[in-house]
């Protein structure tokens, strides 16, 4: 299967343009991102799914400003990005909250930042606590809160930055199989009353159907751009879409795709491991 | 429900004395009594081991007096000095230590060379440089303290979650927001166990130097007992300094400890 080009359209919000991220490592260098180009719209929820070591949190990480690339223009409305930008609120994989401080001041923390009044950053913490559904729980602290409830504290607090982008790598990937739909839905329903656009890195096909306008595949390393599918799915969407014909469509599609370069990627690692019990 | 009633209760009454406690209760009652033994026996020299009642006279003569609580004073003021002096001293190069390979790489081995060199060696010099008076014992408890501050945070440094440091730089966060909003709290427990470290050898440092060479102070006053050999005050004063110094690091601890309890 050829990957098509994509040419980025000048009404993009967020343009990733021909990025490509080399690491030099002690086997040579390893190139993670290969000549990327995609664009996300206004508005749009898109995925960005592959196996594992194809490069996608790399990808995150170079459109979140936090490390730099080899080639290529990231841009976000226009301006090129080379260090974290103010348009962009990153959601981690790793357990982010600040276990010092409490829910509202973990929420409250970007706008401590930009030295926002007291009254007025509580509040707008109280907002979006409320948003993600921890209202009663404003002065507990982390460790007395489930994982999926501190994930929610996380995108409560890079929501309440008001970021033009929610950029997420793999939110949800700690937490189990019904948190994560039951969270996914919050996500969506989020996503769709404050119109967030929204950039999700994954490995999960069923989040990705069920939350996405397109999807972007890529392939096992180097990550290049495999193909994008668009998800012609009724909206406002839960995750009862889970259950239906079109939806179990998408996902056969997507896996077809995904199937060739997971598999591709586990012949590599496994030889890698082979070479390395021969060699030591 | 059904479960309850196939659980047997805990029984009600808890014993008012703990095997632990009552123990600890028997050896003290035993070193107390061997002690007025031997003072009474006449085996050893007069005073060397004084009766527990010319201890307690000793001790109420001692707490009595406006001349103790000014030396104590002035003890005091020095830990406290070096505390601050050296605690902050440490905490900055423990954190640039921490966040800064090449320099950790460049300078930790000294620290830990020089770590668990005893103080006191450097007394002399410092007698030169700032005089008999506090200066030289604030000296000293101050080169005491910084390695333990120093040594804690650089470790605690590198074990902060690399995540939160992630989160911030995503904030964009500035240098001094990052120290004191994220470094600094994530730091807390080593920071605060460096201190007690520290505090503890702060005092051990100037007390030493106190007994070396001083005209005021604790030491001062536990190593003039000792020259006219007033054996009931000199024990006097050991076992109120036992006591403060036991109450100053349980306060350090109890910092530490609230704040664990409420969010670990």
């Amino acid at each position: 299967m050829t990957s098509t080009p994509h040419n980025p359209a000048n009404t993009d919000i967020l343009v990733v343009d021909d990025v490509v991220v080399r690491f030099e490592t002690q086997e040579g260098p390893v190139i993670a991102v290969d000549h990327v180009s995609f664009g996300v719209r206004q508005g749009e929820f898109l995925s960005v799914i592959g196996p594992s070591g194809c490069g996608k949190s790399t990808l995150f990480n170079v459109i979140g400003g936090l490390i730099g690339h080899t080639s290529g223009v990231v841009s976000v409305g226009g301006e090129t990005i080379n260090s974290p930008h103010q348009s962009i609120g990153m959601v981690f994989r790793e357990e982010s909250t600040f276990p010092w401080r409490s829910v509202t001041d973990n929420v409250a923390f970007p706008l401590e930042l930009i030295g926002m009044p007291k009254a007025q950053r509580i509040e707008r913490a109280r907002h979006f606590i409320s948003l993600v559904g921890l209202d009663g729980f404003e002065n507990r602290y982390p460790n007395e809160l489930s994982g999926g409830m501190r994930q929610r504290v996380s995108l409560a607090r890079t929501l309440a930055s008001e970021p033009k982008i929610l950029l997420m790598d793999e939110p949800f990937a700690a937490l189990d199989e019904q948190t994560r739909l039951l969270l996914g839905d919050k996500v969506l329903q989020i996503q769709q009353q404050l119109k967030q656009t929204t950039l999700l890195i994954t490995h999960n096909i069923t989040e990705a159907v069920q939350m996405s306008d397109r999807i972007l595949v890529m392939t096992y390393r180097p990550g290049k751009v495999k193909r994008i599918v668009d998800i012609d799915l009724p909206r406002p969407r839960t995750s009862e879409i889970v259950g239906s014909e079109a939806f179990g469509r998408y996902v056969a599609q997507i896996w077809a795709d995904l199937r060739e370069e997971a598999s591709r990627g586990m012949r590599d690692e496994e030889e890698h491991a082979l070479h390395h019990v021969s060699t030591t | 429900m059904a479960d309850t009633s196939r659980v047997t209760p805990l029984p009600a009454s808890v014993p008012v004395l703990s095997p632990v406690t009552l123990l600890r209760l028997v050896i003290i009652l035993t070193v107390l009594a061997v002690w007025e033994f031997l003072s009474h026996s006449g085996w050893l020299y007069r005073d060397v081991v004084p009766s527990l009642l010319a201890i307690g006279r000793a001790m109420f003569d001692l707490l009595a007096h406006g001349e103790y609580y000014f030396n104590l004073a002035v003890t005091a003021g020095e830990v406290g000095a070096a505390l601050a002096i050296g605690g902050s001293l440490g905490l900055v190069v423990g954190i640039v230590l921490g966040a800064n390979r090449f320099l950790s790489k460049a300078f930790e081995s000294y620290l830990y060379y020089l770590g668990p060199t005893p103080k006191i060696i450097f007394f002399p010099i410092m007698i030169m440089w700032f005089g008999v008076g506090p200066g030289s014992k604030i000296a000293l408890g101050t080169l005491s303290c910084f390695f333990p501050v120093a040594l804690s945070a650089a470790a605690g440094m590198r074990q902060i979650d690399k995540v939160l440091i992630r989160v911030g730089n995503s904030f964009r966060a500035s240098t001094a927001q990052m120290v004191f909003k994220i470094y600094l709290p994530a730091m807390r427990h080593p920071i605060i166990n460096g201190v007690r470290l520290g505090l503890g050898v702060a005092l051990i440092g100037t007390l030493l130097a106190e007994t070396k060479l001083s005209n005021k102070g604790i030491g001062f006053l536990i190593i003039q007992a000792y020259s006219i050999f007033d054996m009931p005050r000199m024990y006097a004063m050991l076992i109120v300094l036992f006591v403060l110094s036991i109450g100053a690091n349980s306060v350090v601890g109890r910092l530490g400890g609230l704040d664990s309890i409420k969010r670990s």
